[in-house]
């Protein structure tokens, strides 16, 4: 295969040896039983392509997605098989060169959404989306991701969030509060429920953040926003950045265990949930002392429990499944609890639950914006799938599902809006 | 009748010690690196036992697709039960075979009438080949095969056609052929785990392992 | 042959020997009979319909042919299988027909007067005798092993087929060494073909051949002049082109998989296939199946045992009578033991260095790496 890797971005000075050899060795690092059993098994029946948004919109077999991690295999082959002595004595696997690194740059990032949806039809039960966001920790450390994501992580490390600097977060909330009118705690010495943000939500959604502070004023719950931990939307998670996952993780728990919350609720953002709820045990070292969970879990809870009641919308809904909430989560009755709470008609898509399609923006890729075109041409995939519904409104529980859908929508003008479930619920809060 | 006898002894004793070795080596080679654990709190409900479940329901899950990739996935399914239950039933359950077994390991079972395992074998060889065809066809296939890929294919059917040939006595003298047959079993057995047929035993682990996962999350298997 | 009269008259006597059908004649065998004998042994050969009224005229004008028999490292079992059938046939006038001019279980002279007529029928009849062995030839140690009148077989052998037309050798240790041959082989055995390099050869193996399969070929030389087609072990393909199994009356049991797994269980009783109690049928040919044993009675399978193979070379060697064809040889127990732990040291050791490469050990690569980078994106530019 000749490999043309035009779009490659990079950063740093690093020299070209020196990136492979910080690739290697964090791919190798990656490396521990079960992933190595992945590497191992794949019995190349091109299935995953089939479940592929990017195979299956563009029908190039370049974005199958186990051939998306080719270095990240050929790094597994050469340095931690069980051949692998013998593959680097007879030089048999040869070493992965800068020029596979680039090449397969676009493949790791803008063609993959870590949605694992391909991970759900895999015969050999390989958790392929898993493996890309591995093979992404190598990536970065050579620095060889797209320049928009670089941007982000640059400005998160220096500001602890890629929307804003911590000194002027309290400010912000000021001017939402105002905005909406709503009391929004900040900076609270303690609190039972320590609320996070995703970026979005100090930028295009800041309703959300009136809304959720309306929700949690109305049941009287003991809780607050801090300054320096608010951050839930883990760039470094999607970035393949490990030392800022870890940081923004770090400071998320233990701005928790400061104002000694016992709950910590994530924003409506996929990536968070998979970042702090799944991940953060490997940063703490065990399982978190505080109870993540995600503002779609909350509100059910409170939808359940009775705590809230809510005044019936009586439309037909579809809700479009964020990857990382329920394929990847695990949380997909919640949603569709408060939506029938909601009185809402729900009118499931063809694939939905765990097998709905990505919006086609998640894994930094709706950041991403020389993927743009790749994504407007996913994007296909979910409107016909909605429009076969034929329902009225679309529902997430993700800002960056909404944001993507919000976009490609607007790309295509098509007049469909997305409707956030937060949104939804405060909305018809009866108070 | 000497090629025989190498086929039924040295060549058929050293592929045997090469497979066990091989086994071995690749196996415990991957078990034996470091297990990366991620103490995340499982989903409400989910104990460890449940995790365990949810292991061996990956591995039970993933024998059929799910409904929403039915479609998709329909042929090479559908092909890959019919060429691997007849492996099953060629290898395992054809009376010439048994008595191999039984000699190696002193184990031994009911046979199926040889007629029936001869036909068998006929679908099987043909379902092997239909598998060949479409991962030359297929796009994705293609891009993704190695030498691997086609080299596991053919010492797969390699023993199913010397096997059938031996059966009806076509094309040379009955020990040739059978001598052949043995020699292509050896072939296989030498290959198989050093290429990518060891997803014979793989699978337990990297289905199981993405079932647990799964489960610790109360997520889709 | 119960009586050799005719052949120690041959010894003494020069005369122009009688034509066969004169002796059939003095010994009052109808003619019909001789048609019938003839193209019994043509159709076992597998001779066109038409050959049986050549091959009858042939034989009735054939003279006595003079054979010399030597017997070497065997058990006289080939001997035996000739002579011991149950009623005395058209074949045991063959027999008697021929001129055994040396045979040492046969021929009533012994010792020097043996050895002298020997060498007197090789003179009369030189280039025109038929030299029959059976028995292996042992060469170690200058062949002492087997030694006749002060002579090795050896000797023997190579002053006896010098002049012979043809060499037939019958039974398995003729043909192919046979049990003295068997693992370890102390008397450095070997069959005649390795001797006789130079001289139309006929292996007529079995462990003892059939003897009708003797008499027809030797029948065929009779009436053709000539030895008949051979396979690759220079065997009759008339007699030995088919095995037991392609004719075996088990074969439909085998065929849908009934088969005996004892000597007295269910299957046993009811005739099933007797594979899997090792029987060798596929892979021996011969005509068992279809000529059967002591005058058509029946043959091995027949009386509930399996085929040993015995017209096969090493069929003593192939690792036992009652394994199945299926199994192979030798035993894997501690092969598949050391393999065992072979492999798991080798897995050990393997995952030990990746573990090791994921620490330090990846820094002494890094020099590595880069060279075979570097090469790498050389040769791909
Ligand atoms: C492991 C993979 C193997 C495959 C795929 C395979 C396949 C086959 C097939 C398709 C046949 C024809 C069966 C029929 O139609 O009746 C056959 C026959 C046979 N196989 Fe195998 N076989 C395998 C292993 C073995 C082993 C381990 C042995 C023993 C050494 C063996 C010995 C035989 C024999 C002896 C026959 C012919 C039996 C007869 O009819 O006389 N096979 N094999
Ligand atoms: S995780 Fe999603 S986007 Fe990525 S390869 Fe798999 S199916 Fe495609
Ligand atoms: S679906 Fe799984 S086994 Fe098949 S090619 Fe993709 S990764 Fe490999
Ligand atoms: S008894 Fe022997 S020769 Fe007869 S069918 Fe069975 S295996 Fe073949
Ligand atoms: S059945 Fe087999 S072992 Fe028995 S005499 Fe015939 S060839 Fe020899």
């Amino acid at each position: 295969m000749s490999l043309t890797a035009k779009k490659a971005d990079q950063q740093g000075d690093l020299s070209d040896d020196q990136r492979i050899i910080n690739a290697m060795h964090t791919f190798v690092n990656d490396f521990g039983l079960t992933a190595a059993t992945y590497m191992e098994s794949c019995v190349k029946c091109g299935l995953c392509a089939q479940a592929c948004q990017f195979y299956v919109t563009t029908g190039n077999p370049k974005y199958t997605p186990i051939g998306k991690i080719r270095p990240f295999q050929q790094a597994y082959d050469r340095h931690m098989g069980p051949f692998a002595p013998v593959y680097r004595f007879f030089n048999l696997v040869p070493a992965v060169t800068l020029k596979e690194l680039k090449y397969w740059q676009e493949l790791i990032y803008d063609s993959c959404t870590l949605c694992g949806r391909c991970t759900l039809i895999c015969p050999m039960g390989i958790d392929i989306a898993e493996l890309v966001k591995e093979a992404r920790h190598g990536m970065f450390e050579a620095g060889l991701i797209p320049e928009r994501l670089a941007l982000m992580d640059r400005t998160t490390v220096a500001w602890g969030s890629p929307a804003t600097p911590a000194e002027d977060f309290a400010e912000i909330i000021e001017e939402i509060s105002q905005e909406y009118d709503v009391p929004i705690n900040v900076d609270k010495e303690k609190a039972n429920i320590l609320v996070t943000l995703a970026p979005a939500e100090l930028g295009d959604h800041t309703k959300a953040v009136a809304d959720m502070a309306k929700i949690l004023n109305s049941i009287d719950a003991d809780w607050t926003l801090c300054s320096d931990g608010f951050e839930a939307s883990n760039i470094g998670f999607i970035n393949g950045d490990l030392a800022l996952q870890k940081k923004l993780t770090m400071k998320l728990i233990e701005t928790a265990q400061r104002i000694g919350a016992k709950t910590l609720v994530l924003p409506e953002c996929g990536h968070a949930y998979g970042a702090a709820r799944w991940e953060a045990a490997r940063w703490y070292g065990g399982p978190v002392p505080v109870n993540v969970v995600h503002m779609t879990e909350f509100l059910d809870d409170l939808v359940s429990t009775g705590k809230i009641k809510l005044d019936h919308v009586d439309e037909t809904a579809s809700f479009h499944d964020p990857c990382q909430l329920v394929r990847r989560g695990g949380v997909t009755k919640a949603p569709r609890q408060i939506m029938e709470a909601l009185g809402l008609d729900l009118i499931e898509m063809e694939d939905s639950g765990s097998f709905g399609w990505c919006c086609g923006g998640g894994g930094g890729v709706v950041s991403n914006t020389r993927a743009d075109k790749l994504r407007h041409k996913v994007f296909d995939l979910k409107k016909k799938q909605f429009e076969e519904t034929g329902a009225k409104r679309l529902v997430t529980a993700c800002g960056q599902c909404r944001i993507t859908l919000t976009m490609g929508a607007k790309h295509i003008n098509w007049n469909q809006e997305t409707d956030s479930l937060l949104e939804l619920v405060a909305n018809n809060l009866v108070t | 009748m000497e090629l025989l006898e190498f086929a039924r002894g040295p060549a058929l004793q050293s592929a045997m010690v090469i497979f066990v070795a091989g086994v071995l080596w690749r196996i415990i080679g991957i078990l034996a690196l470091p297990f990366i654990s991620i103490p995340s709190r499982a989903r409400k409900g989910v104990l460890p036992e449940g995790e365990v479940k949810g292991w061996f329901e990956g591995i039970w899950r993933r024998m059929w697709p799910h409904k929403s990739f039915i479609r998709q996935a329909l042929f090479s399914t559908i092909n890959g039960h019919v060429y691997h239950i007849g492996l099953f039933v060629v290898v395992f359950l054809f009376a010439p075979h048994i008595a191999f077994i039984k000699d190696l390991t002193g184990l031994s079972w009911a046979s199926l009438p040889s007629n029936l395992v001869n036909a068998v074998g006929v679908v099987t060889a043909a379902s092997l080949i239909a598998a060949l065809i479409h991962r030359l066809t297929n796009p994705v296939q293609r891009l993704i095969s190695t030498f691997n890929d086609y080299f596991s294919w053919f010492v797969t059917l390699a023993p199913v056609l010397t096997g059938l040939l031996a059966v009806s006595h076509l094309g040379a003298r009955y020990e040739t052929l059978l001598a052949i047959h043995l020699l292509s079993i050896a072939l296989l057995l030498i290959w198989f785990p050093f290429g990518k047929l060891m997803h014979a035993f793989l699978f337990v682990v990297s289905r199981g392992a993405t079932g647990a996962r799964m489960k610790h999350r109360g997520a889709q298997i | 042959m119960t009586t050799n009269s005719s052949g120690k008259k041959n010894l003494t006597t020069g005369r122009q020997p009688e034509t066969l059908s004169d002796m059939l004649q003095r010994r009052g065998v109808s003619r019909r009979a001789f048609l019938k004998y003839a193209a019994m042994t043509a159709s076992l050969m597998a001779l066109p319909p038409t050959m049986a009224n050549v091959m009858a005229a042939n034989l009735a004008r054939a003279r006595r042919q003079s054979v010399i028999w030597l017997s070497f490292q065997e058990c006289t079992g080939c001997t035996e299988s000739l002579t011991r059938s149950m009623r005395p046939t058209l074949e045991d006038l063959i027999f008697d027909f021929i001129s055994l001019d040396y045979h040492h279980t046969l021929q009533a002279v012994s010792g020097h007067a043996a050895e002298e007529a020997r060498r007197n029928a090789m003179k009369e009849n030189k280039g025109k005798y038929i030299v029959i062995v059976d028995g292996s030839v042992p060469i170690k140690d200058g062949g002492i092993y087997s030694m006749i009148a002060g002579m090795t077989n050896l000797q023997i052998l190579e002053e006896t087929v010098n002049d012979a037309f043809a060499v037939v050798a019958v039974g398995t240790c003729a043909a192919y060494g046979g049990l003295p041959h068997a693992d370890p082989n102390p008397t450095g055995a070997v069959p005649i073909s390795d001797l006789v390099k130079d001289k139309p050869l006929i292996n007529l193996p079995g462990c003892p051949p059939i003897p009708e399969v003797m008499s027809g070929t030797l029948s065929y030389v009779l009436s053709f002049g000539k030895i008949p087609e051979l396979d690759h072990l220079a065997r009759p393909l008339s007699f030995y082109g088919e095995t037991i199994h392609d004719r075996c009356y088990r074969r439909p049991f085998y065929d849908r998989g009934l088969f005996a797994k004892s000597f007295d269980d269910e299957g046993a009783r009811k005739g099933w296939c007797l594979y899997e109690l090792g029987c060798k049928g596929p892979v021996a040919y011969n005509s068992c199946a279809t000529m059967k044993w002591n005058g058509g009675v029946s043959f091995p399978i027949q009386s509930g045992h399996g085929c040993l193979g015995c017209s096969e070379p090493n069929f003593w060697d192939m690792g036992g009578f009652y394994k199945p064809l299926s199994t192979g040889l030798g035993n894997m127990g501690s092969a598949l033991a050391g393999a065992a732990v072979a492999g798991a040291a080798l897995g050990g050791g393997s995952a030990w260095l990746a573990r090791k490469h994921q620490g330090e050990y990846m820094k002494n690569l890094v020099d590595h790496e880069k060279d075979k980078a570097g090469q790498n994106s050389k040769k791909e530019n």
